[in-house]
């Protein structure tokens, strides 16, 4: 049995403070992204984490258009467009042919950084095959979900992750349906946890704190095989808040339990922050025009769910609790 | 069967272009906002919230100075960095206040 | 040491892409090309061959794996048949146009509804304006010869271009023929490694794709059009080459058989031209002057040659292995590019089309007896009383 190839994988140093973050922007300033936009802050931050031996896969969707608009691009490291349909895919043909060259004596590395910046369409709807594919074949990539909750470089359309009562031009509140989405939303990282098995850590992150993301992204990067992350970036049109609260509406989320922090690695989850006291999902809810139309009784539909999902993860954090049946809606 | 494509039509190879170094020249964005976020450097505290916060990034730390940098040529005036700054030192005010305001670029980009 | 086999059109196709020495294989099973997966997988789980063998979710993947190794700088290879080859239509033309030249086996097969594992060219010819190379070979040898010429081809820096490497499903793909393997050392000769001209690499960084504007649109398709006006002079370099150090005898664009004085040519693409061939060996002997063109490119179509081909000759009568479901004939699709490559002659032929090998089918001598009757009534007459006839359906 022949020793194995060393692909000389860097290890990224864990960012221990701002000041202590890398000064190098791998994602510069000239992009047509909205002002205050969470998924271009989003991406320097990652970009930042990663360094400059990265390769960034760009799937069509807010981050591919808005950043690439026309014919220049922000990202100071090498990029390539995919389709909405195959951003894993194709992050896997790069990763393939970079073990192949490295073996050939064709590039000397370090084994580059390869993530898939999707949004959630990319990740969990159009992209869902491509994205499973990836994490089933164990390539060592990053999968990033960056999540804003719709279809949103279209218009704002929705998507498996926008929250139930979102106003979306494909789900607007009307006489006949008042609430607009009637659809509860996937847990994208719930889909990759436990079902493949050569993915050995997957986390959420949330734009407002960045030094968890920032080492999230490293950690992720670090580890030899397929990770995940799914990473909250609000977006002030498509959620309509004025875009000076992209930060507070993010801490918003993960104050009233709309959105969780936490890793799983190996089997185990850890939380990386639990409120002390959970705020009311109105508190998230009012700054936001997609739920402006919402009454009580969505209102208490939504706090609900996220009631359960606090109890469920407080569960599982002890032992996996048995599902009961639940009278339908 | 020879063609000529003028120049500000043309594309490169593929669709492959060259990355950016420290900015992209070609898409500049300061005529967006309406207003600018302006320091006082007394209040500041050099806590690079600022730096870490903004989208584009227009922040950076100047450490010969030992004070924070703005970049006028890519600014969006998202107010972001005013909302977060924990120490108060940044204030919004209308970009028209300003000599160098409102750049007017003869092509938006 | 070159070395002689019994091999199918896929265990060929599989050599091939051995001696190519490929970085980087995608799969997914499909009939009837899935054997030359299985011929790879074997060569990579002995060691035979030094690939990432890539277990694609499906043929869009397949083709978007082989795409980002391409751009990474690797040599990629996949493949597919039927419906497999519509599946991963969507990303046709961004790997052409993102100029990867990658290379994908097509094994044909007729297109669902409902399943039909029998040869049709319908798949790979409903993606020929895509922007990708692509021809049909005959014989198992050329399936070989087609893979390495391919990629000497498609990585040429003058044309940069993806490549559908075809054959005809069960009557090539699993009819095995004499295949003559050469010495690595001759095909690296004749096929230099994968040089990406801006490879997706920390070293120097680049963004491949970004949003253009609609008016730069026009200018992106202008470029991969003018592209094709290079891709000629590149095969017959290529094929020159091939011909020298294998020792073969190819005609760059076409086979011309017993053209010299024919009256009659038939214009027939894959492998049921071998079936042409013996039917005007018998036909011959009649004394009847046919004859046979089989083009073995489709892109770039040859247009000066075949031009030059057949114009001789008093009738053409196009094989037609493919449908145009509501085209001009309503019939298959060889006769509307033959027809235009024709049509500012002084002196043109007459030109029908004869709708063959679909579905599975075979097509036989007896067929090709039929239409050289048909044929050569239209040269008595001097006239086209049917642009297109249906081998074994027509009432008589």
């Amino acid at each position: 049995m022949e020793a194995a190839f060393d692909y000389k994988k860097q290890i990224l140093e864990p960012i221990k403070s701002l000041r202590g973050a890398p000064k190098d922007e791998m994602y510069v300033p000239g992009h047509r992204t909205c002002a205050g936009c969470g998924p271009a802050l989003n991406y320097r931050l990652v970009a930042k984490a990663a360094g400059k031996d990265t390769i960034f896969v760009g799937p069509t969707g807010c981050m591919y258009v808005a950043n690439s608009s026309y014919l220049c691009t922000p990202y100071a490291v090498s990029w390539i467009h995919a389709q909405i349909t195959n951003g894993g895919a194709v992050g896997s043909g790069i990763e393939a042919a970079y073990k192949t060259m490295m073996r050939r004596g064709k590039y000397n590395g370090p084994f580059p950084n390869v993530i898939v910046m999707a949004g959630d369409g990319g990740s969990v709807d159009i992209g869902l095959q491509a994205m499973s594919g990836l994490m089933y074949r164990g390539h060592d990539v990053l999968f990033i979900c960056y999540d804003n909750e719709a279809y949103a470089n279209t218009g704002i359309q929705t998507s498996p992750t926008t929250p139930y009562g979102a106003n979306t031009t494909f789900t607007p509140p009307g006489k006949a349906i008042p609430e607009g989405k009637t659809l509860f939303p996937k847990d994208p990282p719930q889909l990759v946890i436990g079902g493949h098995p050569a993915v050995k850590y997957v986390a959420t992150t949330c734009v407002s704190y960045p030094l968890d993301l920032m080492n999230k992204v490293r950690k992720a990067l670090n580890v030899d095989g397929p990770t995940f992350l799914h990473m909250l970036t609000p977006c002030p049109k498509g959620w309509k808040f004025d875009e000076k609260l992209t930060l507070e509406i993010g801490r918003l989320a993960v104050e009233t339990g709309m959105w969780t922090l936490y890793e799983w690695e190996n089997g185990e989850y850890k939380y990386s922050h639990i409120p002390k006291k959970y705020q009311t999902v109105g508190e998230y809810m009012k700054y936001q025009g997609r739920f402006t139309h919402l009454k009580e009784e969505h209102i208490a539909k939504i706090q609900a769910f996220v009631d359960e999902k606090i109890q469920r993860i407080k569960a599982i954090a002890v032992e996996a609790p048995i599902p009961t049946p639940k009278a339908k809606a | 069967m020879a063609i000529k494509v003028p120049k500000d039509r043309e594309v490169p190879f593929g669709a492959i272009t060259p990355a950016p170094v420290r900015q992209q020249e070609l898409f500049i964005t300061s005529n967006w906002r309406i207003i600018r976020p302006v320091i006082d450097h007394e209040k500041c505290t050099r806590c690079l919230t600022c730096y870490i916060v903004c989208p584009e990034p227009c922040w950076s730390y100047n450490e010969k100075e030992d004070q924070m940098e703005w970049n006028w040529k890519f600014c969006k005036g998202c107010q972001i960095c005013i909302n977060e700054c924990p120490a108060d030192s940044l204030t919004a005010v209308p970009e028209l206040d300003f000599e160098d305001g409102v750049v007017r670029l003869e092509k938006p980009f | 040491m070159a070395q002689e086999k019994m091999l199918s059109g896929c265990a060929a196709a599989a050599q091939g892409a051995k001696f190519a020495e490929v970085e980087v294989i995608c799969s997914f099973p499909i009939r009837p090309y899935t054997a030359i997966m299985m011929e790879l997988a074997r060569m990579v789980a002995n060691g035979e061959l030094d690939a990432e063998f890539v277990h694609g979710e499906g043929e869009h993947a397949q083709v978007s794996v082989a795409l980002g190794a391409s751009a990474a700088g690797a040599r990629a290879y996949t493949g597919s048949s039927g419906v497999g080859v519509t599946y991963a239509f969507e990303v046709y033309s961004p790997a052409a146009g993102g100029r990867y030249p990658l290379q994908m086996a097509i094994a044909d097969r007729t297109l669902d509804p409902p399943g039909d594992f029998g040869s049709e060219h319908t798949d790979a010819m409903s993606a020929r304006d895509q922007g990708w190379l692509m021809g049909w070979a005959a014989t198992p040898q050329e399936v070989f010869d087609n893979t390495l010429i391919n990629y000497r081809v498609g990585e040429d820096p003058r044309v940069m271009l993806p490549q559908f490497v075809c054959q005809d499903g069960y009557f090539l793909s699993h009819i095995s023929d004499k295949v003559i393997l050469p010495d690595l050392a001759q095909v690296r000769e004749f096929l230099p490694p994968y040089k990406a001209p801006h490879p997706l690499s920390p070293l120097c960084p680049v963004s491949h794709g970004p949003q253009i504007r609609p008016d730069q649109g026009a200018p992106m398709d202008a470029q991969r059009a003018m592209t094709f006006l290079e891709v000629p002079k590149v095969i017959e370099e290529a094929t020159d080459d091939f011909n020298r150090i294998f020792g073969r005898n190819y005609d760059p664009f076409l086979e011309k058989y017993k053209m010299d004085d024919a009256e009659i040519a038939f214009f027939i693409q894959g492998a049921h031209a071998n079936t042409c061939k013996s039917a005007i060996n018998h036909l011959r002997k009649q004394g009847l002057k046919v004859g046979m063109v089989r083009p073995r490119w489709m892109r770039p179509w040859p247009t000066i040659q075949i031009a030059q081909a057949l114009s001789q000759v008093k009738a053409v009568g196009c094989v037609e292995s493919s449908t145009s479901y509501g085209g001009a004939t309503r019939g298959g699709n060889l006769i509307h590019e033959v027809r235009a490559t024709l049509y500012d002659l002084e002196n043109r032929p007459l030109v029908t089309s004869f709708m063959g090998g679909l579905g599975g089918d075979v097509v036989l001598l007896e067929d090709f007896y039929y239409m050289t009757k048909i044929l050569s009534q239209m040269v008595k007459d001097k006239k086209t009383h049917q642009l297109v006839y249906w081998i074994g359906f027509e009432e008589e």
